[in-house]
Formats: structure tokens, sequence, C-alpha cells
């Protein structure tokens, strides 16, 4: 299928109002719906990551994008399980226990889902018990996220007690490093939204 | 014995307070309390520049009114004169004068902004940093009415919660009142902006002894760094929160 131009123009430019009209029209049409998502709402979205990337565009631009995109995923989304659809795959988020601060993790819900992922949300001040709740309930990524040095070493809490279950476990925030990843034992890291959706898709063998 | 100190500017008035009282000479500098929103490489670039300075001159110990500051004392090198830094994550600890009070409070207390003289007089970033800020340059210091400008009134909507309202999980002001306070001014501004945004406020006493004991040179190993020359601050990611390593590329 082709690219729907005018939706994609819209996502990429978080209208909103035009996405959700543009996708009704689409389903009106009855365009199969896993085409409106993949060939043209998905690639909006992976475009404004890496323009990102490039310092093309900022965090506002990212966020409307994913805004943009929520819209018109509330339409599609009962279509696209009546369709049988799959999502590329089934990640949870959350920020460590004792840190409330979610811009970056809401960010990178947002990128995840914009790439095509279930995303499961469990918020701020996550406990070990949280992420391992996601883990049964089928997140094959687990992503922490931390702002404050304070709460960054219970990442390490949460992956020891997470080793062993099947689920690949990344982590990101501000003070988090590579070296800090390598040294807890975290199956990958990234810092920032666009080079998540990437870490969680090289987690999963997913190609980029 | 002859120190430097290179401090924050959020600690100015404990600062003052104490130099007075300590039994050595001390040279002060005090740097803004902006470096805290630049990236950590230019935070620390900026420090580091003082600590070479330093060095230049004859002091018997460089000590830095500093924490591990979001990391933005990484990497920060000691040249011919050593560095005494407090294990500390950040300034809290040493308004609370022990780092494990500072997590007990923390921990009872999730979602609590601080402030004390230095919060509230200091807390700005000057125009020549604000180009280099980081909520500058991931837009998150713009007003409502540039969002709308810029994005439209829909999105500015929804960019104002998700983006630039940074205090939305936060439900508590504590004032740590250290005692250096003239009047009764900070105090009465910490309860006023918890009126308006609707939060708790507390007031909690702080602790001089940390810092205290930083400009008096009572350095034990449990609650200082020292770190000698050729080494350079690193984060140990434990209870120790900082540790000293050899530099690298360091003659």
């Amino acid at each position: 299928m082709a690219r729907n131009e005018a939706l994609y123009e819209a996502v990429l430019k978080g209208k909103r109002k035009d996405v959700a009209v543009l996708v009704q029209e689409d389903i009106d049409a009855n365009v199969n719906v896993e085409s409106i998502l993949m060939d043209s709402m998905v690639p909006a979205m992976s475009e404004i990551g890496d323009r990102f990337s490039r310092n093309e565009a900022y965090v506002p631009e990212m966020l409307i994008a994913a805004r943009a995109m929520q819209a018109g995923l509330d339409l599609l989304d009962p279509l696209l399980q009546e369709a049988g659809h799959e999502p590329i795959g089934k990640v949870a988020i959350g920020t460590v226990k004792g840190d409330l601060h979610d811009i970056g993790k809401n960010l990178v819900a947002m990128m995840l889902k914009g790439a095509g992922f279930e995303v499961m949300d469990l918020g701020v001040d996550c406990d070990v018990d949280k992420y391992k709740e996601a883990v049964e309930g089928g997140a094959q990524v687990i992503l922490l996220s931390a702002l404050l040095t304070t709460t960054m070493p219970y990442m390490k809490e949460v992956v020891s007690s997470l080793s062993g279950c099947g689920a690949k476990i990344l982590i990101g925030g501000a003070p988090v490093t590579q070296d800090y990843a390598n040294e807890i034992g975290a199956d990958g890291y990234s810092d920032d939204a666009n080079t998540a959706v990437k870490a969680t898709k090289d987690a999963l063998g997913i190609a980029a | 014995m002859k120190f430097k100190l290179i401090s924050c500017e959020i600690f100015f008035r404990e600062m003052e307070f104490l130099l007075e009282q300590s039994p050595h000479q001390i040279d002060v500098e005090f740097l803004q309390k902006g470096l805290h929103d630049i990236p950590t490489e230019e935070m620390l670039k900026r420090i580091q520049a003082q600590v070479d300075a330093a060095s230049e001159q004859n002091y018997d110990t460089i000590i830095l009114g500093y924490a591990l500051c979001n990391n933005g004392l990484v990497g920060l090198k000691a040249r011919n004169t050593k560095l005494i830094l407090t294990r500390a994550h950040d300034c809290i600890t040493l308004f609370f004068g022990s780092r494990q009070k500072y997590q007990d409070y923390f921990n009872a207390h999730p979602g609590t902004y601080f402030k004390t003289t230095g919060w509230i007089e200091r807390d700005y970033v000057s125009e020549e940093l604000k180009p280099l800020s980081i909520p500058n340059q991931m837009g998150m210091d713009q007003t409502y009415e540039e969002l709308v400008e810029q994005y439209g009134e829909d999105n500015a909507e929804f960019l104002w919660e998700e983006l630039c309202d940074t205090k939305k999980n936060y439900s508590q002001i504590t004032f740590i009142e250290m005692g250096v306070e003239p009047d009764d001014r900070f105090e009465t501004l910490s309860k006023q902006e918890a009126v308006e945004r609707h939060w708790t406020y507390e007031k909690t006493a702080g602790n001089l002894t940390l810092i205290r004991r930083l400009l008096n040179g009572d350095w034990d190993n449990e609650d200082f760094l020292t770190v000698a020359p050729g080494s350079e601050v690193a984060a140990s990611h434990n209870e120790n929160i900082v540790k000293s390593v050899p530099s690298a590329g360091q003659a």
C-alpha cells in the first residue's frame, strides 16, 4: 500500500485534528487499517525521531507528533484488534522507586508506541514488584528511567531481581551512562527517546 | 593552613557565616548556581577552570562547595593540589548535615521541593548561560504564550502539561532552616509558594555540621572524598556516592 502523504505530514507536523480526520477518511474508504498505521503513521514517527537525532527537530515537535499519532491510534486500535494485527513487541516502561520525574519517560513511551510497540506505562515510583508484574503480563522489554543520582542505584536492584526472567532490561535518564548499564548488567542503554526506540528494537532483534 | 574554597553560590549565606569561624585562611570563589542547568560537561569545564587556576597558587588544599551534582563533578581533576569533596548526591545533604538524614527525609517525603535562602535568592540562570541551559534547549522554559505562538492553542496546552510543568508530581515544599536567615522572609516566601501550588508545607531544621567540617579541615573518609593530585572524581554508584580514580591522560 502507498503512503498517505497528507496523513504522514499531519503526524509529522503534530496536527492532531487533521490526523483524526484523515484516518477516519481512510477507514471510511476501507483502506487496510494495518497499512494506515504501518505505511503512513509509523514512518512519520520514525522520521521525526531521526530529525531529532540530527538536531533538526526538538522535544516539543516530537511530543506533538506523538500526540497526533495517538489521535489516529485511538480510531485505529479497535479495528486493528479486529483485524488480528499484532504489535511489533510488548514493552513496559516506568520511572524507578523514589523518583517522580516522568517527562523523559513519557516521551520514550510515546515514541515506542509511535514505532508500533504495545507499551505498558507503569508510571513513576515503580518498585521491583511492579516491573515483575509487567514481565508476568508479557512485557518482552522493561525500560527503567531515573532523573536523579539518588534514585539511579535502584536500577541495580531491579536488574538483579529480574535476572533470568526472560525480559530484556534497558535503562536511561539524565545521570545514566553506558558504563553504568554495563556495571549493573542491564541489556542496554540509550540517552534519548529516539535511540531508546532503536535500542528496544535491537534488544528484540527487530530490524530498524 | 591556606585553603581555596570553590563553591556553588547556593551555599552563600551558610559559607559566609561559617568562614568567619574557620581556623584556616580561606580564599573563596563562588560560582553560579546556574551551572547546574547546563550540560554536565559544560559545568565540569567551568569548575575545572577554577580548580586549575587555584592550582597555580600556593594552597594546601582546594575544597569544593559541591556534591556529585547529577554527575556534574565527575571527571574533575586534581592537578598539583588535592581536592576535598563532600560525599553527597546534592546540596540538600549538606543542608541536612548528613546523607543518611537526607535519605530518610527523601524516603519519607517523596515529591518534596526543598527551599533554603540560596534556593530562593540564587535559583536562576544568567543570560550568559541561558543559551546552554538544558531546559532552554529542550523547550521547557517557554511561557504558555510562547508555546501558543509556536505550536497553536491545542498543542500548547498539551506541551505545557507534558513538558513545561516540571513540578507536576511534587506535592510539598520543605523549608530547611539553617540558622543563617536574617529574618523570616525566606520562610514566608516558601510558605506562600506552597499555598499557591496547593502543596503541603513543612519547616525542618537544617544542620551546619558538614559544611562546618568542610571549612574547618575536619575531613574523615566517611563523609569526605580526598582527590589526590593525578586523580579525578568519579561516581561510585553505592553509598559512598563518590570515589577517586586515576586521571586518564595526565602526566
